[in-house]
């Protein structure tokens, strides 16, 4: 492999091509006509624009993508996550052309993009599902009964469905009939497909991920779990590793199953096995995600593997340079998403030019982003600035070296998640362990963060005030001179 | 009036505060270098900078905790200059709808000369990933509609003009 087009932006792509040159590859990237000055562009070592801003016209024109690499002699694409990376049609397309896919194969990809595809792959391998039913459902009465065996509240999930579209909680019979058609129609709406199912809906769930990497030789291994319960909008935003509530014993089964979910569909390269676990450390699996996740970095603080690293010598053809007994837990690490949302304002985007733009540094601080100071986020785009990650060699000081992270991120120009950082990583619930993915719900309001704000604020105008106050008195006499001046010219 | 009972009013970022000069010579505070102190208020030990300062303007960018605040002193003079210059600027009445945040204009769903209540969506504003309805909050006739979609607007753009 001697050369590898980066079909993605901003801190990903900037953090694919870092591994691709450590192992002497040459990069490509791709970019929209608004991100010319982009990081990863001037990284590359090859870079084409792709189009105008709007991904339908760039990032995701993947018939574009294929030429150019044919045009520039390109071995193989990576993806990263979002745009082309869960696309069964363009990873076939790609390796059709004859380029080197780096992810999964066409057709893991296209089980696990469908969730009850992925139910029914996986339910031969005993792995624990939530109650309910595996099939499409239509009929009302279906829903009910099934419902009825099962105990409300129940859920009705979109098959195709992410990101909490076509999703209902349903408290009672009563309520079926019309939360089914709101599904079904949000369903259509977001995803062109009107098929839901019903599950069990867990009350206070706990999103746990296991990252797993397999090569094309059979060997899977799992890179532990990711606790990833603290979301706001369906939406992850503050990911761990090690979970706080995972013992060893569970770590291993949960680990195994993520192994199967993975063996059920012959699946290579890295990928991400999410469950729900209940309060009791229940756990059953939900889906099945077939690329490298934004939160992957904590995986590799605590492993020291380089997951993209991994992720080319599988497509390379080459094995696993390691087995399971080999990993090792080492410390703990902590990633907060740092996005351009407003946490005072319903987390609603905030976008402008970043005027002043300064990251953190020191020992177990990673920064992965993909912006300068100077840089103006747009709004095509996902609003992340940047991927905030430490290390620490217990829980503990990994929160405490967050904090100060945090502290000296300085970011302005737009509005970001930073504040919400500390406000999580201050909370009791978060400091226990002791929370779900309810945690910004249960805990969350804007007045907390203002709170601290009008309390800084307070001392930045006393301080401000007696500095001033110091000064003129300094100054006065000057003042006095002058005036005496004044009127000495006057006479 | 002395120096001593002088009240000032302290704008730090959005917040507002009152003082008056004994209070704030009071305040336990210790200069550690020209322009670095630390206060001890409520019991919080906190560090704070002096990033500038522009004396004449009363204006200066303070650094607590990590974050930067905007602050600008206005003594008894000023303060009083703002209450006559406020009077003139209260009449102002709510005629338009104004973009809460930039974004794409994915859809209208009202139309000049139409009616609409309090509640009603007036058009739909896309930004990475997202789609937001921008509801009125009042019932009036739309006037005009100043956005068209497809356009990117910015946050303060005015979206629809009301009678």
């Amino acid at each position: 492999m001697q050369k590898i087009l980066v079909a993605n932006r901003g801190e990903i792509a900037l953090r694919i091509m870092r591994t691709i040159r450590k192992m002497g590859i040459k990069s490509v990237a791709v970019y929209s006509e608004v991100d010319r000055n982009a990081p990863h562009v001037l990284f590359a070592d090859e870079a084409v624009c792709l189009g105008p801003a709007p991904s339908n016209q760039s990032y995701l024109n993947g018939d574009k993508i294929i030429a150019l690499c044919k045009q520039l002699g390109v071995d193989a694409i990576h993806p990263g996550y979002g745009f082309l990376s869960e696309n069964a049609d363009f990873a076939q397309k790609v390796e059709d052309a004859g380029i080197n896919f780096i992810g999964p194969s066409p057709a893991a990809m296209r089980i696990m993009g469908s969730k009850l595809a992925a139910k029914e792959c996986v339910s031969h391998y005993n792995i624990p599902m939530v109650p309910g039913i595996d099939k499409a459902i239509e009929n009302i009465e279906l829903a009910i009964e099934t419902a009825d065996k099962i105990g409300y509240p129940v859920l009705i999930k979109a098959s195709a469905g992410g990101g909490g579209k076509g999703m209902r909680i349903v408290e009672k019979a009563s309520d079926m009939k019309e939360q089914m058609e709101r599904a079904v129609s949000e369903a259509v709406a977001a995803f062109g497909d009107g098929a839901v199912f019903i599950e069990k809906y867990v009350t206070s769930p706990r999103h746990i991920e296991v990252q797993v990497v397999a090569d094309k030789f059979g060997n899977i291994i799992h890179g532990f779990e990711r606790e990833c319960s603290i979301q706001r909008r369906h939406q992850k935003v503050v990911e761990e590793t090690p979970s706080p509530i995972i013992t060893p014993e569970l770590r291993e089964k949960i680990g195994d199953a993520a192994v199967m979910v993975a063996k059920s569909c012959n699946y290579t390269s890295t990928g991400t096995v999410e469950f729900l676990m209940d309060d009791k450390l229940n756990f059953y699996f939900l889906e099945m995600n077939t690329r490298l996740q934004v939160e992957h970095a904590v995986s590799e603080m605590i492993t020291g593997l380089d997951l993209v690293e991994e992720q080319i010598k599988i497509a390379r053809g080459e094995k696993l340079s390691f087995t399971q007994d080999d990993l090792k837990l080492n410390g703990h690490a902590i990633e907060l998403r740092v996005c351009a949302e407003d946490p005072l304002n319903n987390f609603l985007p905030s976008i402008g030019t970043l005027t002043k733009y300064v990251k953190p540094t020191g020992e177990g601080v990673r920064v992965d982003d993909g912006y300068e100071e100077g840089m103006e986020i747009s709004i095509y785009y996902d609003p992340m600035i940047a991927k905030l990650v430490v290390h620490g060699k217990t829980r503990t000081e990994a929160i405490q070296k967050m904090l100060q992270a945090i502290k000296e991120y300085k970011i302005e120009g737009v509005a970001t998640t930073l504040p919400f950082g500390t406000f999580v990583f201050e909370h009791e619930a978060f400091f226990s362990g002791h929370f779900d993915t309810h945690f910004v719900k249960n805990y969350y309001t804007p007045e907390k963060i203002k709170e601290k704000q009008k309390a800084n604020a307070e001392i930045a105008a006393i301080v401000a005030l007696r500095y001033w106050m110091d000064n003129q008195k300094m100054i006065n006499p000057v003042d006095n001179k002058s005036t005496s001046w004044k009127r000495r010219l006057a006479h | 009036m002395t120096d001593a009972n002088k009240l000032y009013k302290v704008r730090a970022n959005e917040f507002v505060f009152s003082f008056d000069a004994k209070e704030v010579a009071a305040v336990d505070l210790i200069k550690k270098s020209p322009l670095e102190f630390n206060i001890i208020k409520d019991h919080r030990s906190v560090n704070a900078t002096v990033l500038s300062c522009d004396a004449s303007g009363k204006k200066l960018t303070m650094e607590v905790d990590g974050e930067s605040y905007e602050v600008e002193i206005k003594d008894t003079l000023d303060q009083m200059l703002d209450v006559m210059g406020f009077g003139a600027a209260t009449t102002k009445h709510i005629k338009e709808i104004k973009a809460p945040m930039p974004g794409m204009v994915l859809e209208i769903a009202i139309a000049e000369g139409q009616a609409v209540n309090e509640g009603d969506k007036i058009l739909i504003l896309g930004a990475m990933k997202m789609e937001n309805s921008i509801l009125t909050h009042a019932s009036a006739t739309i006037k005009r509609i100043a956005v068209a979609v497809g356009q990117a607007v910015e946050k303060g753009q005015v979206l629809v003009e009301f009678e």
